[in-house]
């Protein structure tokens, strides 16, 4: 058997397209790495199927952020993330690599959810998150497509509620 | 977040994504995460229905609670909020509160900083946000190096936290006057309280570091809790001891200043303290694992003392006869082993105290009665300091190392013995002198360097000499008429307008050595000739000066932190690269230290325009 590092598995997209990958690189997604564990080294040669991943978005650009990310650090399962403070910083490759359509990004950041790529899904939320800071909420409905639904009443009395942070 | 069964069995997909809304609420609310708090608010809450109610939710809300706030005021009882339901508390309405208090006390800090008027009243504003505020000061504590107004912002930063602790520590004080029962370790902690700045060691930060002591030990002993209690009490102080938790280096080192903190003893890298907090550590770590101990007045060296609990000798088991029910004695300053009780007899013999009395002696000390003890500690160490300024031998003690300035710090220290003193006079037994006399040392400090404080007074002092018929009513009424009224004038403005303002020959800013005395100080303000009476002038000496009274005179900043009036004569201006002693206590007068001109810019342009 060969060592883990060069280790090849082969997925498979809902629409069929069968992509081989390292090993290292596909074990960034835990539902992988959680579906290996479970169904043993044994049927790592048959073909994975991986169905709610979109040909669009990725599997191709997933892949290719985790071959980048291959050797970082494993986050740990479950860090209490509730009471650290969540940076908002974002590596330089990662800004680039998220330069992409709104569709395309909201794709990865499915995909990352679904394949349960942690660190992905946070680079894809944060980029989400600076697009929105800084804007008025007419310029949010516009950057992603929302409509205004409150009744002119509810936009007065939410105005109210939050009025005091408007001076800082 | 990973994907359920019903996922993977839910293909082929929806429609494209066109929409922010075409997401699921979990993703959205993971988007929310790290959005600023202050953007949800203002925007993403008025854009639609959906994206208001998911940023609503309480969990987003205790989060930034938490990762935003270290500090809260007791009013909020906020560590047990956190430990209930998520949904027992308005998370949003917290936090808004506390996002309000710190825009107002950035807003009223920067209108402290403008003008020299007012300052006692907004500091006053700011003070009544109570411990809520504390985050917020503490970020203006740390204000960059490179903003044009370090130095000030950092100094009435640390002063409005200053008077934030001591506010808390008198609290803590009062409590203990109206009779409740309070830890040993926050009646001591208060005196860290006068001292701590923006330094870690408040109140609850000393409980938890005993907290972590006590788990520390529990590891380490693993059969702690099973030992009687005698042996349980020999265990944690050999325990306090052998990781050097009591006690000092030196005997030399007795009497430095550090020694008196409970907050320092803890943290700092050696643990430096005296035999009284040795003991309060000894008893807070004991109590913390069911003893009964406390704290044994005895003179000159307080010791701790264990009691049995209700029926229960230390040995273990019940005490029927008399003799088990008798406490045990431990010096934890020096000592892995139990003090036989002889041993204190023969000590107390020694001191000339009757076998009658010594009960006495061998009983629990009052609170107050600790709190009295250390601050005669503190006094000792500020009058043995001042006593040997003079000495610059390096190895001379005591030493003043706290947590900032040294000469500050002595004078912060000083100060809460004064108060310490003053509202435990009345207890039995403090054996210090009376109320009245700690009032004009108060009042002075009051003047000169705490004008904040007079909200303390009015609540502490004033109320105790209510009748007008009494010298203090009027003395108290009227410093605090004095300084209020010192405040709420806007400074008389000296321009440079006339020949002889024009001539003279130094400006606010400059650093300067004293030819006769040597200090450095740093020049604040100035007269064309001398503007003290005729009494100062024969006191200091005026005319035997080469140029007598007929010169211009300067108010300077001293790095002792006084403030003082020296002739031109006497000055000679020099231009360090930064004139460090004082860097921490310049801010009071100027916004920041100009490294090409050497020289302080100016904060009191309403009073020197043309300086």
């Amino acid at each position: 058997m060969s060592s883990a590092d060069d280790q090849t598995i082969t997925l498979v997209s809902n629409d069929n397209v069968s992509i081989p990958v390292a090993l290292k690189v596909a074990e960034r997604s835990m539902l992988i790495k959680n579906m290996l564990e479970d169904i043993g080294e044994s049927a790592m040669e048959s073909p994975i199927p991986i169905p709610n991943v979109r040909k669009r978005a990725s599997p191709k650009e997933v892949i290719e952020w985790c071959e980048h990310h291959k050797d970082d650090p494993a986050t740990a399962a479950d860090d209490d993330s509730d009471s650290r403070k969540k940076t908002t910083d974002i590596e330089e490759w990662d800004q680039k690599f998220m330069q992409v359509d709104q569709e395309m990004l909201f794709e990865i950041i499915l995909a990352s959810n679904y394949l349960d790529i942690k660190p992905l899904l946070d680079v894809g939320c944060k980029t989400v998150a600076n697009m929105i800071k800084g804007k008025s909420p007419e310029e949010i409905r516009k950057t992603f497509n929302i409509t205004n639904d409150f009744t002119p009443e509810e936009e007065e009395q939410i105005r109210r509620e939050n009025e005091w942070a408007e001076d800082r | 977040m990973a994907a359920t069964r019903a996922d993977l069995e839910s293909t082929p997909r929806r429609q494209p994504l066109r929409s922010l809304n075409d997401l699921p609420d979990e993703i959205i609310q993971h988007i929310l995460y790290f959005v600023p708090p202050l953007d949800i608010i203002l925007s993403i809450q008025r854009t639609s229905q959906r994206l208001h109610n998911l940023s609503s939710q309480p969990l987003l809300w205790r989060y930034h609670c938490r990762v935003q706030f270290k500090y809260w005021d007791p009013k909020h009882r906020i560590r047990q909020k956190l430990l209930g339901g998520v949904g027992d508390v308005d998370w949003q309405a917290l936090y808004a509160h506390r996002a309000k208090v710190d825009l107002e006390t950035t807003r009223i800090l920067d209108s402290t900083l403008e003008r020299q008027v007012d300052r006692i009243q907004k500091f006053e504003l700011i003070a009544d946000f109570g411990y809520d505020a504390k985050d917020t000061l503490l970020q203006h504590c740390h204000t960059d190096e490179e903003a044009e107004d370090v130095l000030a912002r950092r100094y009435y930063a640390n002063a409005i936290l200053d008077h934030v602790h001591r506010t808390k520590a008198l609290a803590e004080w009062e409590k203990i006057l109206r009779g409740e029962e309070i830890p040993i370790e926050r009646a001591l902690g208060s005196f860290d309280l006068f001292v701590l700045h923006d330094q870690p060691g408040d109140l609850l930060e000393i409980s938890d570091l005993l907290d972590d002591i006590v788990t520390r030990l529990c590891l380490e002993i693993p059969g702690i809790v099973q030992l009687c209690a005698r042996k349980k009490a020999i265990a944690v102080v050999k325990f306090l001891r052998a990781h050097n938790l009591t006690g000092i280096a030196s005997e030399i080192a007795y009497r430095d200043l550090q020694n008196n903190y409970i907050g320092i003893a803890l943290q700092d890298q050696g643990h430096p303290s005296l035999p009284l907090i040795s003991v309060a550590i000894f008893c807070a770590v004991a109590q913390r694992l069911g003893l009964d101990a406390k704290c044994c007045g005895i003179p000159n060296h307080v010791h701790a003392m264990v009691c049995p609990r209700n029926n229960e000798s230390l040995d273990g088991g019940h005490s029927t006869d008399d003799n088990n029910a008798e406490p045990m004695y431990l010096d934890p300053y020096r000592s892995d082993a139990e003090v036989p009780v002889w041993n204190l007899q023969v000590m107390l013999a020694a001191w000339g105290i009757q076998e009658v009395d010594q009960p006495l002696f061998l009983n629990e000390s009052s609170t107050a009665g600790l709190i009295v003890r250390t601050s005669r500690n503190i006094l000792a160490t500020v009058h043995e300091f001042r006593g040997q300024a003079a000495n610059t031998d390096d190895n001379h003690h005591p030493t003043v190392r706290l947590h900032a300035n040294p000469y500050a710090d002595l004078d912060n220290a000083f100060y809460s013995a004064l108060w310490a003193n003053f509202l435990f006079a009345t207890q039995p037994r403090s054996e210090v002198r009376s109320q009245r006399h700690f009032i004009p040392l108060i009042l002075e400090k009051f003047e000169h360097l705490y004008p904040m404080d007079a909200s303390l007074i009015e609540q502490y002092i004033c109320p105790l000499f209510n009748n007008p018929s009494v010298a203090e009513h009027w003395e108290l009424h009227e410093a605090l008429r004095v300084v209020r009224a010192a405040d709420q004038t806007p400074k008389q403005v000296t321009p440079r307008d006339t020949l002889a303002a024009r001539a003279i020959k130094y400006k606010v800013g400059q650093v300067f050595r004293h030819r006769r005395y040597n200090y450095m100080a740093v020049i604040t303000g100035w007269d064309v000739e001398c503007g003290m009476g005729t009494d100062w002038c024969a006191h200091n000496h005026v005319d035997l000066l080469s140029r007598g009274r007929n010169q211009s005179f300067f108010h300077a900043l001293v790095d002792d932190t006084s403030i003082r009036y020296v002739a031109e004569e006497n000055i000679e201006i020099v231009e360090p690269e930064v004139p460090i002693p004082l860097m921490s206590l310049a801010g009071r007068f100027f916004k920041r230290w100009d490294q090409e001109n050497h020289v302080f810019i100016s904060n009191i342009r309403d009073e020197y325009p043309d300086d």
